[in-house]
């Protein structure tokens, strides 16, 4: 420990001075660099750990912003309207202040009604073939395909066709059955994926016990499997009401976009409130409060859009609660 | 005897219900291809694919349109493919359980915002901001594609949750366990292996926004020229369709069918790439 002593070390081209006692060998100063370098990467990774946090909450925060700058700003410019009865209640004006837009709200749950009446048959029937009936093959290859391509259509390509198929050709004109067919077939993938996804969230041994029990395969289906997919059914129907309530594009050419009456016959047309927000804005100049007329109207729409989605999950609770059947979502 | 037949029934029946998907399809294929074919035949190819459009002239080109589908589609996935990605980041591995079930929800209802009313929307509101910000009419790519990216959201946010979902949790608690932070782990592991998934992800979001007409219509302007900046007016193909169809007969109506076969034609090819992308990962897995 003789303090001033310095010695030169050098060895494998690394050259180092020591100052015995005082100053630390090299294999110390080598350790010290590795650790500091070690260090200095910890809490750049710490950092960039911190910011990749930071990102993502506010990302999350940009998408609730999104959701809730909408619902605020359209509630806030037409739910006004929309809650007025001589509105909602009113009979709509082509030229005059002041209509109201029952007719369509009429032609929109018609319209709802109609296409529900058709696709959820359709929908189940195909998730029951899918679940039940077809051996994973050729087949269910094809109708998988066709659900996805279908589920890819445009919904405006989906207009179109229908005006060529059912409003011309098959000569329903302009009416709540031709936008009813033409929206079957829009909801038809959604609604069969959610009615499969319900009938396999049901227990393989319930079916096995019903047909232990000697039941076929149908008396199965009707009385175990279906019931039990009952709840998960129903969401995905009242699911599909929002989406076909809020359709537009797939709509203007089949059912039209102004009534005057409410719509009586399927054979009629109609002017569900989504077709009807879009003339307005085209024709806006025929009527001086048609700004007043479109916010009111896409604020209804808005609002029992968001209705029918919290409905659903609400549904689903209580379904599954009575039914006593477990929904694998959540 | 009977209850056999009744099976028999049963069962065909169920059967003619799942093939209602794919002769949608081909009914849908069939009929617009019908209602194209004039244009095909008394325009031409050469016509079609030009950039002229005056019916009046008989040039019926949707150059214009293909590039202003093509322009918003890519301005809405820049804009809302990194948000939906990060919102599906967030989800798996930074939500706590409260915030996850919240923000799911938050997610399915921006779902569920009819286009018209996010249309209406935009154009009662964002445009007019646009407006004032850039002295331009407020209409256009730029306008289109926020709309848009707000339109991809939820599906490219839900088909990228599933795909992060769907790597092995011991992937993750190995790179953790190592020392690892977070952020690496997400980086070097969750992302890497979850990659055919988020691709799929965004080529779906990129069918919805190619489709999308309503929330565009109300817009984009509208205006039968190239885009010359982000805030020029302009038309897409499912503008250009939604709002010729009505007034337009003969060889024009026919040429907007043929807009929607090249709609239809690019939606199955995006099919057709998912397919390619989740048959690549299923054989690498």
């Amino acid at each position: 420990m003789s303090g001033l002593e310095v010695k030169t070390v050098e060895e494998e081209g690394l050259r180092v001075e020591v100052a015995a006692g005082l100053c630390e060998s090299r294999d110390e100063r080598l350790e010290r660099v590795i650790r500091q370098h070690i260090e200095r990467h910890k809490r750049r990774a710490a950092a960039a750990d911190r910011a990749f946090t930071a990102a993502t909450w506010a990302v999350a925060a940009v998408a609730l912003g999104i959701l809730a700058f909408i619902v605020i700003t359209i509630f806030a410019r037409g739910l006004g309207t929309a809650l007025n009865p001589g509105f909602l209640f009113g009979k709509p004006q082509a030229i005059k202040e002041g209509g109201g837009i029952w007719p369509m709200v009429v032609s929109s749950f018609y319209l709802a009604a109609l296409t529900v009446a058709m696709v959820v048959p359709v929908g189940v029937g195909a998730a029951v073939y899918m679940s039940e009936f077809a051996r994973e093959g050729r087949v269910t290859r094809l109708v998988r395909l066709g659900a996805d391509v279908l589920s890819s259509v445009p919904s405006v390509v989906f207009g179109i066709f229908g005006m060529v198929l059912f409003v011309v050709y098959l000569g329903l004109g302009y009416s709540l059955l031709a936008g009813a067919l033409t929206l079957t077939l829009l909801n038809l993938p959604t609604v069969m994926r959610t009615s499969e996804e319900a009938l396999r969230a049901v227990p393989v041994s319930y079916r096995e016990a019903s047909l232990a029990l000697g039941a076929s395969r149908w008396e199965t289906v009707k009385r175990v499997v279906l019931p039990s997919a009952a709840p998960g059914i129903t969401t995905g129907a009242v699911l599909a009401v929002g989406r076909i309530v809020g359709e537009s594009a797939a709509v203007i050419y089949t059912v039209g976009i102004f009534v005057r009456k409410i719509p009586v016959s399927p054979l009629q047309p109609a002017a569900p409130m989504a077709a009807h927000i879009w003339h307005t804005y085209t024709e806006g100049a025929l009527v001086s409060d048609w700004m007043r007329i479109a916010n009111g109207e896409a604020a209804f729409l808005l609002l029992l859009v968001l209705a029918l989605n919290l409905g659903a999950r609400l549904l689903t609770r209580a379904l599954a609660k009575k039914t006593g059947t477990v929904k694998g979502n959540e | 005897m009977q209850g056999i037949d009744r099976e028999w029934i049963v069962r065909k029946t169920l059967f003619v219900m799942a093939m209602m998907a794919v002769l949608g399809v081909l009914l849908i294929v069939f009929f617009v291809a019908r209602e194209a074919m004039p244009a095909f035949t008394q325009a031409g190819p050469a016509n079609l694919f030009s950039s002229a459009w005056d019916p009046a002239g008989g040039r019926y080109g949707m150059l214009i349109f293909i590039t202003g589908t093509l322009t918003t589609t890519v301005g809405g996935l820049l804009l809302g493919a990194p948000l939906a990605i990060g919102s599906a980041l967030f989800l798996t591995q930074m939500a706590p359980r409260r915030v996850r079930s919240f923000f799911t929800r938050v997610v399915e209802l921006l779902a569920g915002v009819p286009s018209i009313v996010l249309g209406w929307l935009g154009f009662t509101v964002m445009v007019p901001w646009i407006r004032e910000a850039t002295g331009s009419p407020g209409t256009g790519i730029l306008a289109a594609s926020i709309i848009l990216a707000i339109m991809v959201l939820p599906t490219i946010t839900a088909i990228s949750k599933d795909a992060l979902e769907a790597v092995p949790r011991s992937y993750l608690d190995a790179s953790l366990a190592m020392g690892a932070t977070r952020w690496q782990t997400v980086r070097r592991v969750l992302i890497p292996s979850a990659k055919p998934g988020l691709l799929v992800a965004v080529i779906l979001g990129m069918g919805r926004a190619i489709g999308e007409t309503m929330a565009v219509a109300l817009v984009i302007g509208p205006a039968t020229a190239y885009p010359t900046s982000l805030t020029s007016p302009t038309h897409t193909l499912t503008t250009k369709i939604l709002m010729e169809m009505g007034e337009s007969t003969g060889v024009q109506r026919s040429a907007l069918f043929a807009m929607g076969l090249v709609l239809l034609l690019l939606s199955m090819a995006l099919i057709v790439l998912v397919r390619a992308v989740t048959r690549e990962r299923r054989e690498a897995a």
